[in-house]
C-alpha cells in the first residue's frame, strides 16, 4: 500500500513539474494579452467601466498588433477585485496572483483603489510584470520608505494620474481661490485612499490661510450619518471636502448634510465621487440626486488635453456613451503598455519571461518620453508621472437627460505655480 | 376565566406605565443636559449656541434609537420564547427597507418630497400597510421551513442556520437589487421643521419616534392584553406546560415571527425615508446594533429591548456630537461589556414579568 501511495505522489508531481516546465521557458508565445485589474461592483463598477472601454479602445485603433504579435483584452482577461459589492485588496492580490502565473500576460491594466495595489504590487514586482495604474493616487504606493516595503525587485509600477500630495492640494485652492470659501469642515471615510487625500487637502487649505473648523471621520459602515452633520451645521462651515469613495459613504453625507441645511454650500470630493453621471447606476450622482446641486469633484489627470476631441468622439463612436472618469486614463495606461511592447520585441525576446522582463525594463524606463492621448509624458524611476495636473469637476443639473452630470471646469497645473 | 382573562401581569398597569414615562422623560432630559454641557465644555461651543445643537442632537438621537429599538424586539422576541439568536433577523430589516423603497418608488417614481399632506400620509400608510404583512409573514414562514424542525435539536444547529439564513437573504438582495446603494425616495420633506428652543427640529425625527412608540405601545397591549398575547408569556415560561394547557406552540411561535417581522418591516420604512439610502448589506450592521441592544436591555425582555435600542441610539449619537464618530462602535461595545460585567442579564434582566 505505502508503495503505491509514494509512487503515486510521484507520478503527479513529476506530471505538475513537467506541465510547468514545458508551458513557460521554451518558446515564445506571439498572440499576448494585456490583463485588467478593476472592481466591477457596486459604485465602482460605474468607475472601472470607462476605464476598461479606453483600455480596449486604444487596442483596437493599434490595430490589436504590435510587429507580428497580436495583442487582445478578452473578457478572460479581465479580473475583478470587488467582494461584496466593495473593492477588496485580498481579492485584488489572489488576482494578481493568478495574472502572473499565467505567461500569455505581458502586463496589467489596473487597479482602481490604492488600498488594492498595495497589496498587489508586492506580488506583480516579484514577477518582474509591468503594472500601470490609471486611477490610483496614494502617494505611498511610488515614493518613500512605505513604497520601498512593497517591492523586492526592481520596480514595476507605474501611473498616469498624479498623486494625492497634488490632487487634495488643487481641491483646496479651488475652494479658497475661484470659490472663495475660506472655512472647510474635512470628513474622511477612514482608509488609505480617503484619509491620505483629506490630510494633504487640509494641510495645503490651512497653509493658505483657510480655516478647518473640524476635521471628522467616519467609516463606510456608519449608520446615522444625520448626526455627524448636524454637528457640522453647528459649527457653520462655508465648505465641506470629503475623502473618499462613493462606495465609502460619499452620496450618504451628502444626502444627510442637505437634510440639516448645509445642502446650499460648495461639497468637494477626490476623483473617487467621480464616477458617472446620474444616469449610471450607482453612481455618486445617481445616489445624491438633487442635492448634488453644489458638488464639485477633483480627478488627478487633465480635463483637457490636444487630442480630447479625437479621443471623446472616438469613444463615442464605439461605445455610443460619452467617455466619463478615468476613460482616457485607460487609454493612456495601454498606450504605455503597446509602446513598451514596441520597444521590448526590439530587443529580440526569446521566450516568454524574456519578452516580459523586456516589457518591465522598456516600461519603466525612467529616459523615455511617451506620447500619450494626456501629451507627453515621463516616469521617474518611482514610476510617478510627469503630469502634475488635477482637473476640476462641477455638477450640471440638466445634464445626462436631466439626471446630473460632471461638467469640466477647469485644471490645476502644480508644476507651474 | 375571567380572573385568567384580565392582564394580571401587574396590579395596577396604568401606574406602571406612568412612572416608567416619567423615568424615560427623566432620561432623555438628563442625555440633553449631559450633551448640553458636553458640547460646551469640549466641543468649543458657547453654552447659548450649544443648547440649540444639543435639542436636535437628543432627538436625532431619539430617532436612530426608535429604529434600533424596532429592531431589537425581534431578536428579543424570539430569543424570549425558543431561546434562539435569530441572526436574520437583521437582512428581514433590509429586506422591509427594499421592500419599501419599491412600493413608494414605484408609485411616486423619483425622489422629491411629497407636501400634499393626504396623500403622504396616504403613501406611508399604505407602505406600511404592505410591507408589514408581507416581510412578518416571510419571517414566520422562514421559521416554519427552516428553523421548527430543528427545534428538537441540538442549540447549535438553529443558530448557524441563522446564519446560512442570513446569507441566504443577502444574497437574494444582492441577485435582485446589485451590490451598491439604491436610492430611496425621501417623500417625507425634510424642510419640514418647527423651532423649539432656537433648534430647527425635522417633523420626520418627531414622526419616526412616535411611530416607533405606537408600535411599540400596541405590541405592549398586545402581549399584556389579549388572550394570543398570553400565550405567547406562557409559551415563553415553559413551553411543555403551555401546551398541555391548550396553547399551541407551534402556532404561537409563528405569531412571534410574524410580530417581529413586522416591526422591522417598519424600521425599514422609516430608515429609507430617513438616510435617503438602501443596500443589501444594510442587515448586518443594523442587526449587530440592534442585537446588541436586546442584550444591553435584558435579551428576552421586550421593554429592555426598547430601552437598550434608545441607549444605543444615545451612545452613538453622543459620539458623533463630539466627533467621534469612528469611535461609535467601540463606545457602544465598551459600554456593552460594563453593563454584562455588572449585570450580567442586561438592565432589566430577562426573567421579568412581561418577558415574551
Amino acid at each position: 500500500m505505502k508503495l503505491t501511495k509514494y509512487s503515486v505522489i510521484a507520478a503527479s508531481a513529476a506530471i505538475v513539474f513537467g506541465a510547468c516546465g514545458g508551458g513557460g521557458s521554451a518558446s515564445l508565445n506571439k498572440n499576448i494579452q494585456i490583463a485588467v485589474e478593476l472592481p466591477f461592483q457596486g459604485s465602482e463598477k460605474a468607475a472601472s467601466d470607462p476605464i476598461l472601454n479606453g483600455i480596449r479602445l486604444a487596442v483596437k485603433q493599434a490595430g490589436g498588433k504590435v510587429g507580428d504579435f497580436t495583442v487582445t483584452v478578452p473578457n478572460s482577461a479581465v479580473f475583478d477585485d470587488a467582494l461584496n459589492g466593495v473593492h477588496d485588496a485580498q481579492t485584488g492580490a489572489n488576482n494578481m496572483t493568478k495574472i502572473v502565473g499565467d505567461p500569455n500576460y505581458v502586463a496589467v491594466v489596473g487597479p482602481l483603489n490604492s488600498s488594492v495595489a498595495k497589496a498587489e504590487i508586492p506580488v506583480s514586482n516579484a514577477a518582474g510584470l509591468l503594472q500601470c495604474s490609471p486611477a490610483n493616487t496614494n502617494p505611498d504606493l511610488t515614493a518613500g520608505a512605505a513604497a520601498a516595503a512593497l517591492r523586492t525587485k526592481p520596480n514595476n509600477y507605474i501611473r498616469v494620474v498624479t498623486t494625492d500630495a497634488v490632487q487634495g492640494p488643487a481641491g483646496a485652492a479651488y475652494i479658497i481661490k475661484e470659490l472663495g470659501k475660506k472655512s472647510v469642515y474635512i470628513i474622511d471615510d477612514t482608509e488609505t485612499f480617503g484619509k491620505g487625500v483629506a490630510d494633504s487637502f487640509e494641510a495645503e487649505f490651512k497653509a493658505r490661510g483657510g480655516t478647518v473648523v473640524k476635521r471628522d471621520a467616519a467609516p463606510k459602515t456608519t449608520q446615522d450619518y444625520v448626526s455627524i452633520m448636524t454637528a457640522a451645521k453647528a459649527l457653520n462651515p462655508e465648505s465641506i471636502y470629503f475623502g473618499g469613495v462613493t462606495a465609502t459613504g460619499g452620496a450618504r453625507i451628502l444626502l444627510a448634510a442637505a437634510q440639516v441645511g448645509l445642502g446650499d454650500i460648495p461639497f468637494v470630493g477626490p476623483d473617487g465621487i467621480n464616477d458617472g453621471s446620474g444616469e449610471t447606476k450607482d453612481s455618486f450622482l445617481n445616489l445624491a440626486a438633487a442635492a448634488a446641486k453644489n458638488a464639485y469633484s477633483t480627478l488627478a489627470g487633465p480635463g483637457t488635453f490636444e487630442g480630447k476631441d479625437k479621443f471623446d468622439a472616438d469613444y463615442k463612436a464605439e461605445y455610443g456613451i460619452d467617455s466619463t472618469g478615468y476613460a482616457g486614463q485607460g487609454f493612456a495606461c495601454t498606450q504605455v503598455v503597446l509602446d513598451a511592447l514596441k520597444r521590448a520585441i526590439a530587443t529580440n525576446p526569446k521566450t516568454d519571461a524574456e519578452l516580459r522582463e523586456a516589457v518591465r525594463v522598456a516600461g519603466t524606463d525612467s529616459t523615455y518620453t511617451y506620447s500619450l492621448n494626456v501629451g507627453s509624458v515621463t516616469f521617474d524611476k518611482n514610476g510617478d508621472t510627469s503630469q502634475l495636473i488635477v482637473s476640476i469637476y462641477s455638477v450640471d443639473p440638466a445634464g445626462a437627460n436631466g439626471k446630473g452630470d460632471w461638467k469640466y471646469e477647469t485644471q490645476i497645473d502644480a508644476a507651474v505655480k | 376565566m375571567t380572573a385568567i382573562a384580565s392582564p394580571a401581569a401587574h396590579p395596577n398597569p396604568l401606574a406602571r406605565g406612568l412612572r416608567m414615562t416619567a423615568i424615560a422623560v427623566a432620561a432623555v432630559i438628563a442625555y440633553l443636559v449631559v450633551l448640553w454641557m458636553a458640547l460646551s465644555l469640549f466641543g468649543g461651543r458657547t453654552i447659548d449656541a450649544a443648547f440649540p445643537e444639543a435639542l436636535q442632537q437628543t432627538v436625532n438621537a431619539l430617532s436612530i434609537g426608535a429604529i434600533y429599538a424596532l429592531i431589537a424586539l425581534g431578536y428579543t422576541m424570539v430569543y424570549g420564547i425558543i431561546e434562539l439568536i435569530n441572526f436574520a433577523h437583521g437582512d428581514i430589516f433590509m429586506l422591509g427597507a427594499f421592500l419599501s423603497v419599491v412600493f413608494i418608488g414605484g408609485i411616486t417614481g423619483n425622489n422629491e418630497a411629497v407636501t400634499n399632506i393626504p396623500l403622504l400620509i396616504i403613501l406611508i400608510l399604505g407602505a406600511l400597510i404592505l410591507t408589514m404583512p408581507i416581510i412578518g409573514l416571510l419571517n414566520a414562514g422562514i421559521e416554519r421551513a427552516v428553523y421548527r424542525p430543528l427545534r428538537k435539536a441540538p442549540r447549535l444547529a438553529p443558530l448557524i442556520t441563522a446564519v446560512g439564513v442570513s446569507f441566504i437573504l443577502q444574497n437574494v438582495a444582492l441577485t435582485i437589487a446589485g451590490s451598491g446603494d439604491r436610492r430611496a425616495p425621501q417623500i417625507f420633506p425634510l424642510d419640514w421643521q418647527i423651532s423649539v428652543g432656537g433648534a430647527e427640529i425635522s417633523i420626520l425625527s418627531i414622526f419616526i419616534f412616535v411611530l416607533a412608540m405606537v408600535l411599540m405601545l400596541g405590541l405592549q397591549a398586545f402581549v399584556t392584553r389579549t388572550r394570543l398575547g398570553r400565550a405567547m408569556r406562557a409559551t415563553a415560561q415553559d413551553q411543555e406546560a403551555a401546551a398541555l394547557m391548550g396553547v399551541d406552540a407551534n402556532q404561537t411561535i409563528s405569531l412571534t415571527f410574524l410580530i417581529g417581522g413586522m416591526l422591522a418591516a417598519a424600521a425599514g420604512l422609516v430608515w429609507g425615508l430617513r438616510f435617503g439610502y438602501v443596500r443589501f448589506d444594510l442587515g448586518f450592521n443594523s442587526g449587530l446594533k440592534a442585537f446588541t441592544a436586546a442584550v444591553l436591555g435584558g435579551i428576552g425582555n421586550i421593554t429592555g429591548a426598547v430601552i437598550g435600542g434608545f441607549i444605543i441610539g444615545f451612545i452613538e449619537n453622543f459620539a458623533a456630537a463630539l466627533g467621534y464618530a469612528r469611535w461609535q462602535e467601540f463606545l457602544i461595545f465598551v459600554i456593552l461589556t460594563l453593563v454584562l460585567i455588572f449585570r450580567p442579564t442586561g438592565i432589566l434582566g430577562q426573567h421579568s414579568g412581561d418577558r415574551a
